[in-house]
């Protein structure tokens, strides 16, 4: 598998045979372009050379190609399977579950999960509750802020369909309106052995490159901002998708 | 003593009381006078702690109730002040220059039922945020209806339907035995 040696790139060669390719065309193509002028270059020519030397992705030789790729992935998805940063956030009941989770008695760790102080350095945001439209607010602009890849898993019945809440005028029903959910954990509350699983559910997600809906959230972000303004009423966000 | 306490009360300030429990002793009084009671029992009678204030919807008479709760350390009795205000011009005296901590109930009070407190210091919004209705606690404000107007269901999830037999189906699963008596069928 790790035949890297192929991968190495003949990078002197390659350039200066593509370069004498394309000063070949343009002799062909542009006479004028010929009259070589000694000293300072005209905008035009800077240009002209900016296009013609830029770095050029071509498939056969390059790390572009897609069996690279597959394993640059592979790579990839299995370093972030084992470090999963969980931003230390909690909201509705759900909360208390997380030391138990975290600390000796299932410890967390052992599966690469642990806390993250701020959202910019946090993979996972979990969600452990019912959410008021004012917190949703604030879970929207934290998720925001994290780094690509990010995960969300929701918590308890609550963030599924309501739960107990179902009738308040201040929750939300369905988590997956306003934000990417990756794993639901069923129940209300969920025991910290159930927390793990959903866990090693999210880890299996990521290893099959399934995870992660950050992508989905900016391709499908004009829904997703309309369910949002739908309850939350004074809309103070900034217009654009801006980090 | 809660005869006592009662009795004086019922003397200085002409209201009518009685006694409720071994503890607590209830007295409805007119609107205006409530914050001269609350003065007279924290600075004469020695009820120095406010307890609780709440506030109740009475639709049907087209009154709100509030009750002032207060307490006195030493001889461990409570007294309970009602009052009624009318529901349409919810107007009531502020009293956070007696009790500083009375300034959050009124704060929520005016926030959950539009009861005003003239002079009463502290942002409009107290707990809800971009609220845009009629305040939430009054009775005719329709919870169900609002919530299910502005907050999306789960689709199939709408009521407390029993889907257990469906998953069942899907994940084929069987019931344990004990969840069985729990069914909502
Ligand atoms: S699912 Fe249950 S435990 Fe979790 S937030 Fe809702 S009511 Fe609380």
């Amino acid at each position: 598998m790790f035949e890297m040696t192929t991968l190495v790139i003949p990078t002197e060669q390659r350039r200066s045979d593509e370069e004498s390719l394309i000063t070949e065309n343009k002799m062909t193509n542009n006479p004028d372009k010929n009259i070589k002028t000694l000293g300072i270059p005209t905008e035009e020519e800077i240009k002209q050379a900016q296009i013609d030397f830029a770095p050029r992705c071509t498939s056969a030789g390059r790390v572009n190609d897609k069996e690279t790729q597959k394993m640059v992935q592979y790579i990839l998805n299995f370093a972030r399977k084992h470090s999963l940063f969980v931003l230390a956030y909690g909201t509705g009941c759900g909360a208390i579950e997380i030391p138990a989770t975290m600390t000796s008695r299932y410890d967390a760790e052992r599966f690469g999960i642990r806390g993250a102080a701020t959202p910019r350095q946090a993979d996972v945001l979990m969600i452990t509750g019912y959410l008021s439209t004012k917190t949703l607010k604030r879970v929207i602009r934290v998720y925001e802020q994290m780094q690509d890849p990010k995960y969300v898993i929701a918590f308890g019945s609550c963030t599924i369909n309501g739960g107990m809440y179902f009738d308040s005028y201040n929750t939300i029903k369905a988590l997956d309106r306003y934000l990417p959910v990756d794993v639901y954990i069923a129940g209300c509350m969920p025991r910290p052995e159930s927390v793990i699983n959903g866990f090693i559910k999210l880890q299996e997600l990521i290893q099959n490159g399934n995870a992660g809906g950050g992508k989905c959230y900016r391709d499908n972000l004009d829904w997703y901002r309309a369910n949002q303004q739908k309850v939350i009423k004074n809309w103070d966000f900034p217009d654009k998708y801006n980090w | 003593m809660q005869k006592h306490i009662l009795n004086r009360l019922k003397k200085v300030f002409k209201v009518e009381g009685d006694i409720k429990a071994p503890l607590r002793i209830k007295i409805v009084a007119d609107k205006d006078l409530v914050s001269s009671i609350l003065l007279y029992l924290k600075n004469q009678m020695g009820f120095i702690h406010l307890n609780h204030m709440s506030c109740v919807d009475w639709i049907e008479d087209n009154k709100f109730e509030l009750v002032y709760i207060v307490w006195h350390p030493e001889q461990k009795q409570t007294v309970l002040v009602h009052t009624f205000i009318d529901r349409d011009n919810p107007v009531m005296e502020n009293i956070d220059t007696i009790w500083d901590q009375a300034n959050t109930y009124e704060r929520e009070m005016r926030e959950m039922y539009g009861i005003e407190f003239p002079g009463l210091v502290g942002a409009k919004e107290f707990i809800l945020e971009d609220w845009q209705e009629m305040p939430p606690m009054r009775r005719d404000f329709d919870t169900k209806k609002y919530a299910k107007e502005t907050y999306a269901t789960r689709p199939g999830r709408e009521n407390a339907r029993d889907v257990r037999k469906e998953i069942m189906k899907r994940s084929g699963e069987e019931l344990p035995e004990f969840a069985k008596k729990y069914s909502r069928d």
